[in-house]
């Protein structure tokens, strides 16, 4: 908000003071510290209206989930939403997808084939494309949350594992969600 | 032998393990080996049942989903001849720790269950899970695979309606309507859940050839210029572009340009 108004007081010839509120912005950004101005934090619809990936996920999805027995516990539910505003949600949802791929997927990759060489590359190109989004404001309840999923899934071992897999059809619409 | 009968599923029958392991003749490790098959396929049936009818227990439990209309259905277990049976239907989201009944299935005798208004939600995953009860003895809990209705619903062919004004035709679409959901109470539609994309194909009649007359989301379409004294029959159908599916052909309507 407090960058809006120096925003706005540039247009009004203020041209030092412009260029030093550029230069914080410019430092601000180059330190990553809450970025109000643009927060890439934003996929592009036409990733999701690519009927492919999105049957193979969730093809991928529905193969893990008939491994997956255990129907008390979800990593993406209501818990992890809990206390973050929907502007930082992208970013949350960015999180999961980074872990899920680094610590899930990637080490199963030669499980659920088909799907799984069809799904990995797709998600990663995803992935690349939230690499500049970045969280707003005080992110230390995401994080939590973050870390709460994390652990369920270490907890539960192997078979967290293959719930996160089976649980990827909600990651790709909670993507679609909030960060389209 | 003994050291065979150490394998942890047998390990809670503390009195079957203890039984002969001093004695080695072969007579007796016979019969170890019969006592072992007979723990093991008891143990086996009795993995997931705590009564073990699980015969009794009903396959093939799944939701069928029609335009969200999400109906559970199962077939009667193997030991079933007869009538007599009934059942008891619990569902849930994903991730909760209770089941719930279904009341309206709870004693059913029929092999389906509507659960539409049970799981409305259409982007979240459900379970359903029906049990058996036959002259006495309950089943097993048989369990539906987890159900997402977004993604596994079919949608029926739109509603063609054809107003004919002069040498053009208007035709009228509707996506097939959504259960009634008391929660909201909001006029949602088809629409809001899928991009969804309306095909028209037209077939002159005295060609015999089929054309797309129209593909798009307007759920009005007008067919201009088309020839007098002839005869048209339209055809539509519902894609839905983020799952590449598309929706069975509607009943043709005919018309007559005068």
């Amino acid at each position: 908000m407090a960058v809006l108004q120096k925003k706005s007081m540039s247009f009004s010839l203020m041209g030092p003071l412009a260029a030093s509120c550029l230069l914080l912005i410019a430092l601000w950004a180059h330190e990553a510290v809450g970025l109000p101005i643009t927060s890439h934090c934003k996929l592009d619809v036409s990733n999701f209206q690519r009927p492919y990936f999105t049957n193979r996920t969730f093809k991928l999805a529905e193969e893990a989930s008939l491994a997956d027995n255990n129907t008390d516990v979800r990593l993406i539910g209501d818990e992890l939403f809990q206390g973050v505003n929907r502007q930082n949600r992208c970013y949350l949802m960015k999180q999961v997808l980074n872990f899920t791929l680094a610590e899930v997927l990637i080490p199963h990759s030669d499980r659920f084939q088909p799907y799984m060489q069809q799904v990995v590359p797709f998600l990663t190109k995803l992935s690349n494309q939230l690499s500049l989004c970045q969280i707003r404001g005080d992110g230390q309840h995401i994080q939590k949350n973050i870390q709460t999923l994390k652990e369920t899934v270490k907890q539960l071992g192997e078979s967290g594992e293959i719930k996160a897999i089976g649980e990827l059809n909600l990651l790709f619409m909670h993507l679609r969600n909030y960060c389209v | 032998m003994c050291e065979f009968l150490q394998f942890p599923l047998l390990s809670s029958l503390h009195t079957e393990r203890n039984i002969g392991c001093q004695t080695g003749t072969l007579a007796t490790m016979m019969q170890k080996l019969y006592l072992l098959g007979f723990l093991t396929s008891f143990l086996i049936s009795a993995t997931d049942t705590q009564p073990t009818h699980g015969s009794l227990k009903p396959p093939k439990v799944q939701f069928q989903s029609r335009n969200f209309h999400n109906i559970l259905r199962w077939q009667p277990g193997s030991a079933l001849t007869g009538n007599g049976s009934v059942y008891f239907v619990q569902y849930k989201m994903y991730g909760q720790r209770e089941w719930k009944n279904k009341t309206d299935c709870w004693g059913t005798t029929e092999l389906f269950c509507d659960l539409t208004n049970e799981t409305l939600d259409l982007y979240e995953p459900y379970y359903g899970r029906v049990m058996t009860a036959w002259a006495g003895s309950y089943s097993a809990w048989s369990r539906t695979p987890r159900f997402t209705p977004w993604w596994e619903t079919k949608l029926d062919p739109p509603f063609v309606t054809t107003i004919q004004v002069n040498t053009s035709l208007l035709v009228l679409l509707r996506a097939p309507e959504l259960p009634y959901r008391n929660q909201t109470g909001k006029n949602t539609s088809m629409e809001n859940y899928y991009d969804l994309v309306y095909r028209v194909f037209i077939t002159d009649n005295s060609l015999g050839k089929e054309q797309t007359a129209y593909e798009g989301t307007q759920r009005t379409v007008q067919i201009e210029g088309l020839t007098a004294r002839s005869g048209y029959c339209v055809v539509a159908e519902i894609y839905q572009p983020m799952l590449g599916r598309k929706s069975p052909r509607s009943e043709q309507r005919c018309v007559q340009i005068p």
